[in-house]
């Protein structure tokens, strides 16, 4: 006999179900089960990725969910009548699976999509009853399960008789017939508990009473036992209540039996429950048929039933288009044709043009012309809303992506293949990304909800796992300890999963101080680390719960919402259960539309150009840009000034000598510790020297040793080596080394014939470990028989087996390049308006902090905060007197002061100018606190020379701390709406009374840091100068003019900390300071890392010792041996025998806000 | 009702239900049908390792209700015992002696 479990939640029931799909689904097929339901709670989150494990299985999926009823007798927004099953039936052409998404839509239809709502996610009654029967047909489509978590099953403790019958009547009241069965679930707990066999009981006989069909459960929570533990653990993270509290109320799991049990397990469990109803053999028989009857109603067929793998893109009139999609779309790229290759002739003519009726080709055999035709419409809706916008990803290889203006990179010229991107042999919808300016992307959204209609559009939603550091902080939690406590060791933990915390905790030297405890201490407190690890490992990767993703957008057609369920976003706007993993199976169109900062930063940038510079000929001036042979200046700048940075040349020798400096800070993806090293050892030329730059930084080619090769034979310090010289073509590029997934589909076609598209198929297949064996002997066999001898087809298999998997799309990093390019320029030209748009919109990696640092290093004037002039952003500004007269500097942001609200901040910039304290009070409301602050950073500074008194800015604070303090401040005179204030100057301020010291810089540093989390009067390592002296440091200016190998000591504040992959497994960290005069970046390989310990990821200001090593002419970094703590004086390693402690004040004394200024953290 | 922790020898039937059980040295026979559940146990406080695999047994154990009387003494008063058998070993304890027959809740 088979069982089939009708009530499982998965993993996916975030903070309650346990086992994932695929785990379950093997479990059941294993025991003989020919179906398995998946019924997450409040949605859909794991029916996808259930489909699909039951698909891999050889079972039939059913599809559920379990969800709250809202009290119709209560309040019927908020309070509760317990849960039921519902369960969609199956082989009516979806009717059922349409039901169930608009049925957990109507959950979530109140619900704000915040954390901490109070609207839960529930049906009314009416709902329900109203989704069990197709609109059309009037048959019932969704069964509901009435168990033991119901209002009913509830309802059965204690020895209450009448109620329980009084609320199973009113279901059957209210649904419709044959919508409803009892759900009977023993798990077995304590005789009258809730889930007892009594229960059972009790619910079956009223389900005989009223001639309800029974179908039993086990109302599964995990795949075995084993998942107990983990799901008492998930019950305290979801209630948020320790595991002794919660076993207190009790609020528990009853016990542990909420597990995939055997079909034999069932029959016994129904023979218990049968035998104590005092039913017979019979009886028996009808309930285990009757389950099985109600699985076979709901068995789903992926394919008729919810529309597996068959794309679905919204309708040609959505996008206006009455005729053929593909003739509309070969019609747009004959347009295309003459804007993107004016006077295009020749063989170039000739090769573009078959390669546009090849990509058609495709395109029509697969019935994608729709689909390009709407991502060029959602392109087209963007540039035309004047947000900077660029297609990433492959589909920058396809010509006609380039003819529709949905890429920006011409794929003839970077010699980019469409297979990559689409070919025949791959029949799902491909992947076209938008990169648009991150300030614009929620208006992009709206605006794309509004093109194509609400119906047709949703946001593609994220699962967020436990990683180790939210999984520790839950197990302790859920063990009861210290929230502190918890914090430290959390705070610890550095990437890894969670899964290794045991593992981690034997190598990693952070770790040391935590595992020695764990060793040492006594029974009770021993014995909680030792749980705290187990525990921290049972979480890892388990769900937490769905948000919006950072960019996907779903399009349909008229029916998206049948097909997917929604609830309402953080922002408001509708987001699918689906995640990324689940577009693929449902054949939704999903497009990435990125926000991406650095876009942002840059239209900032170019609107400040044109705000200080309002004409073609100051832009041309000011950025030294060559005025050309006619004098009329370069074509991409407008007359008024305007730069399009999509027409700037990819040939700027400045720009490319500011690449090579590596002083690339701030510009996109060559700004890391890393990628410096990188650049400073290539020293890039061209813009293709760009794309392999970015191609060869990831984790696949840095791992594998083929940066090395690859810079030795570019420099020519080694010959190029071909395995054979008919991929001579194929590799020149990069010297013999194969990069780029291209090459790998080239060489695959060369040396056997196989077609561009089959070859793509192949690098798919590589790192799989069934399908590559496949492939390789496919390719030995073919190669050799196109005449390439045993050797050279070892060798070239040797390399495709191991950058297959890895290797980079030239396409992608093509598209990359070119942001880089343009950043990289405008730092160049136009330094400035760009550090201006990277403050304001802080796009990188490293705190704010450090490219304040950037634009001291390279002498442009920080202007700091003044009342009167800072604005509520980051401005250019001519410096009008002072040493730097006549210079661009940038005028600090009222933004982002502590604790200045956004509300005083728009009266702050509304009132301007003020002519005294008075009138600031007067107009802009501030706060007393709000006042002292900006005082405290100095905004009043030139207020207060003006008014001519001769007290300093530490007199003004005890001034107006000493009226916070008393609080009786005159009330600033009521001034009339329309009269004028008496330019009297400012009384109040020529008025406070001189005598306290005048603030050190330190002090104003301080508040700088404390208040803003930047460091504007002077570098936060300044004060910290003699010290090192006395210890014998070196700065980052100095380094470059050292030799190789070098032994020095240095020291700054961190900036950036990270672990990546290397060769051989070994943990390598890169730990990144900066002193003032730049970066320095080091390395600590094992023994140093043994060697600094704790200090690796936990200190703020580092003194480190190490050794030179010379990356390139321009690259130097420091391979580290010791690590100290700067802030503890006593540790240091000062050259004299008698060491004086004195203590030094810093900055950062004090100042216990944690503040995004150094690297740390996640 | 005492609680113990006291180890009893059980003899089972073929589907592993008590039949009769030998403790402090006296034989009793099971004389009702006994009852069976699964409690849960504080493991957090009474473990000190939850690894994952760490199969069945951690968060919950098997309970016997069951009534015996001493053999051969039909006179007597039957004992209502709870019982609870380790999951690895199959050793049987008890738990708990109940003071006057309980009545039957199911």
């Amino acid at each position: 006999m088979t069982f089939t479990h009708l009530h499982v939640s998965t993993a996916f029931s975030a903070h309650y179900g346990v086992s994932w799909p695929d785990e379950l689904a093997q479990v059941a097929a294993a025991d003989g089960a020919t179906a398995l339901a998946c019924t997450d709670r409040d949605g859909l989150y794991g029916t996808i990725k259930h489909l699909k494990a039951c698909m891999a299985a050889g079972i039939d999926p059913i599809v559920g969910v379990d969800l709250a009823v809202f009290d119709d007798d209560g309040d019927h927004r908020t309070q509760l009548a317990g849960r039921v099953v519902v369960l969609a039936r199956g082989h009516n052409n979806g009717a059922g699976y349409r039901a169930l998404c608009r049925l957990v839509s109507d959950a979530h239809a109140r619900t704000s999509g915040k954390a901490g709502g109070t609207v839960p996610v529930a049906v009314t009654r009416a709902e329900l009853a109203s989704r069990t029967l197709d609109p059309t047909t009037l048959k019932p489509v969704l069964t509901v399960l009435i168990g033991p978590d119901s209002d009913v099953g509830r309802a059965m403790g204690g020895r209450r008789y009448l109620r329980p019958r009084t609320l199973f009547k009113a279901w059957l009241e209210a649904m419709p017939a044959g919508t409803l069965v009892a759900e009977v679930v023993s798990q077995l707990t304590a005789p009258g508990a809730p889930r007892s066999t009594a229960h059972a009981v009790r619910m079956l006989k009223l389900a005989e009473e009223h001639h309800v069909p029974a179908v039993l459960t086990n109302a599964v929570r995990y795949c075995a036992e084993d998942g107990a533990a983990t799901a008492d653990v998930l019950d305290s993270a979801r209630t948020l209540k320790s595991l002794p509290e919660l076993a207190a109320e009790p609020l528990l799991q009853p016990n542990g039996q909420a597990w995939l049990k055997s079909a034999d397990h069932m029959l016994q469990l129904g023979r218990e429950i049968i035998h104590a109803a005092g039913y017979g053999t019979a009886d028996l028989k009808q309930l285990m048929a009757q389950t099985e009857a109600l699985a076979d109603f709901c068995r789903i067929d992926p394919v008729s039933d919810m529309g597996w793998k068959q794309p679905v893109v919204p309708e040609a009139s959505v996008i206006g288009i009455s005729q053929d999609p593909h003739v509309e779309l070969v019609q747009r790229c004959e347009a295309g044709i003459s804007r993107r290759y004016p006077g295009v002739s020749g063989q170039a003519r000739l090769v573009m043009r078959s390669r546009l009726e090849h990509e058609l080709g495709i395109i029509r055999t697969l019935g994608f012309s729709s689909y390009f035709l709407t991502v060029a419409e959602v392109s087209r809706m963007i540039l035309d809303m004047g947000v900077r916008a660029a297609a990433r990803g492959s589909g920058a290889s396809s010509l006609v992506n380039y003819l529709i203006d949905i890429s920006q990179v011409d794929p003839l010229q970077h010699d980019l293949i469409f297979e990559r991107f689409l070919s025949q042999d791959r029949a799902t919808l491909p992947d076209i990304d938008i990169d648009v300016e991150s300030a614009e992307r929620h208006n992009v959204y709206r605006k794309i909800f509004d093109r194509f209609g609400a119906e047709r559009v949703t946001l593609m939603s994220m699962q967020n796992g436990y990683r180790a550091r939210g999984a520790v902080r839950d197990a302790g939690m859920a063990l009861g300890m210290d929230d502190d406590d918890v914090g430290e060791i959390a705070k610890q933990l550095w990437r890894f999963s969670a899964r290794k915390f045991r593992e981690a905790l034997a190598e990693k030297p952070e770790l040391r101080e935590f595992a020695g405890r764990v060793e040492q201490r006594g029974f009770a407190e021993n014995q909680q680390l030792d749980l705290l690890v187990d525990l921290t490992e049972r979480l890892d990767r388990l769900p937490r719960h769905i948000s919006m993703h950072p960019c996907g957008v779903i399009l349909g057609d008229a029916n998206l919402l049948d097909r997917t369920p929604v609830q309402p976003s953080g922002l408001g706007l509708p987001m699918s259960q689906f995640d990324k993993h689940d577009m693929d199976p449902m054949g939704m169109l999903k497009l990435d539309v990125l926000g991406v900062r650095m876009q942002s930063a840059m239209a900032f940038a170019v609107r400040e150009i044109i705000r200080i510079h309002p004409s073609k000929e100051e832009v041309v001036a000011a950025g030294s840009h060559t005025s050309g042979p006619d004098g009329a200046g370069p074509h991409y700048i407008a007359g008024n000034g305007h730069i399009d940075l999509n027409a700037v040349p990819l040939d700027d020798e400045a720009t490319f000598d500011l690449i090579r400096s590596t002083h690339t800070l701030g510009c996109f993806q060559i700004e890391s510790p890393g990628q410096r090293e990188l650049i400073g050892k290539m020293a890039p030329r061209d813009f293709n020297d760009l794309i392999i730059d970015i191609s060869l930084f990831r984790p696949g080619p840095m791992k594998s040793d083929m940066v090395r090769p690859f810079l030795e034979h570019r420099h020519g310090f080694a010959p190029e080596v071909y395995p054979h010289p008919d991929l001579k073509p194929v590799l020149q590029e990069t010297h013999g080394v194969t990069v780029f997934h291209e090459q790998i589909l080239k060489t695959f076609h060369v040396m056997t014939g196989c077609g561009l598209a089959r070859a793509d198929e192949f690098r798919r297949a590589l790192g799989n470990e069934v399908l590559e064996l496949k492939v390789e002997e496919y390719f030995r066999r073919e190669a050799r028989l196109k005449g390439y001898s045993p050797d050279v087809v070892d060798k070239v298999w040797g390399t495709l087996k191991a950058f297959g998997s890895f290797g980079f799309c030239k396409a992608h990093g093509a598209a990359f390049a070119v942001p880089t390019y343009q950043s990289a320029w405008l730092k160049a030209h136009h330094p400035e308006a760009f550090l201006a748009g990277l403050w304001e919109h802080d796009p990188g990696m490293y705190p704010k902090r450090l490219l304040v640092a950037e634009a001291r290093r390279l002498g442009i004037p920080i202007l700091p905060l003044d009342i009167n002039r800072s604005q509520a952003e980051y401005r250019v500004e001519r410096v009008a007197d002072g040493p730097d007269t006549g210079k661009l500097g940038i005028r600090l942001s009222l933004n982002g002061i502590y604790g200045l609200s956004g509300a005083e901040l728009k009266r702050i910039v509304a009132g301007q100018p003020y002519d005294s304290l008075a009138d600031l009070r007067a107009r802009s409301r501030l706060t007393k606190p709000s006042i002292k602050r900006l005082a405290q950073l100095g905004a009043f500074d030139s207020l207060h020379r003006e008014a001519g008194g001769g007290a300093n800015r530490a007199d003004l604070v005890q001034h107006l701390q000493k009226l916070q303090a008393t609080g009786n401040t005159r009330k600033a005179a009521d001034v009339m709406e329309g009269q004028l204030s008496l330019p009297l100057g400012d009384v109040e301020l020529r008025n406070v009374k001189p005598g306290l010291p005048a603030p050190t810089l330190v002090e104003n540093v301080r508040a700088e840091l404390d208040l803003m989390a930047l460091d504007v009067s002077g570098h936060l390592m300044d004060s910290h100068r003699p010290m090192l002296d006395r210890l014998g440091v070196i700065t980052a200016d100095k380094l470059l003019g050292l030799r190789n190998g070098t032994e020095v000591l240095v020291a700054g504040v961190r900036i950036a900390t990270q672990t990546p992959p290397m060769r051989g497994g070994r943990r390598v960290v890169f730990i990144s300071i900066d002193d003032g005069t730049g970066c320095i970046d080091s390395v600590f390989f094992h023994e140093a890392q043994e060697q600094a310990g704790l200090l690796l990821f936990g200190t703020r200001l580092l003194l480190i010792r190490g050794t030179t090593r010379r990356t390139g002419p321009r690259g130097i970094s420091l391979s580290a041996s010791m690590a100290w703590d700067l802030s503890r004086v006593e540790t240091l390693p000062f050259p004299e025998s008698r060491v004086e402690i004195t203590d030094v004040p810093h900055p950062l004394d004090g100042i216990s806000r944690s503040l995004a200024i150094t690297g740390m953290g996640g | 009702m005492g609680m113990f922790s006291e180890s009893v020898d059980v003899t089972c039937s073929a589907s592993g239900q008590p039949l009769k059980l030998h403790w402090a040295g006296r034989l009793y026979t099971v004389c009702a049908e006994p009852v069976r559940w699964y409690e849960r146990r504080d493991w957090w406080a009474e473990e000190r390792r939850a690894p994952l695999g760490s199969g069945p047994g951690l968060v919950d154990h098997e309970i016997w209700r069951v009534q015996v009387l001493p053999g051969h003494q039909d006179s007597a008063e039957p004992l209502t015992l709870d019982l609870t058998r380790h999951i690895g070993s199959g050793r049987w304890r008890l738990l708990r002696i109940h003071d006057a027959l309980q009545p039957r809740t199911a």
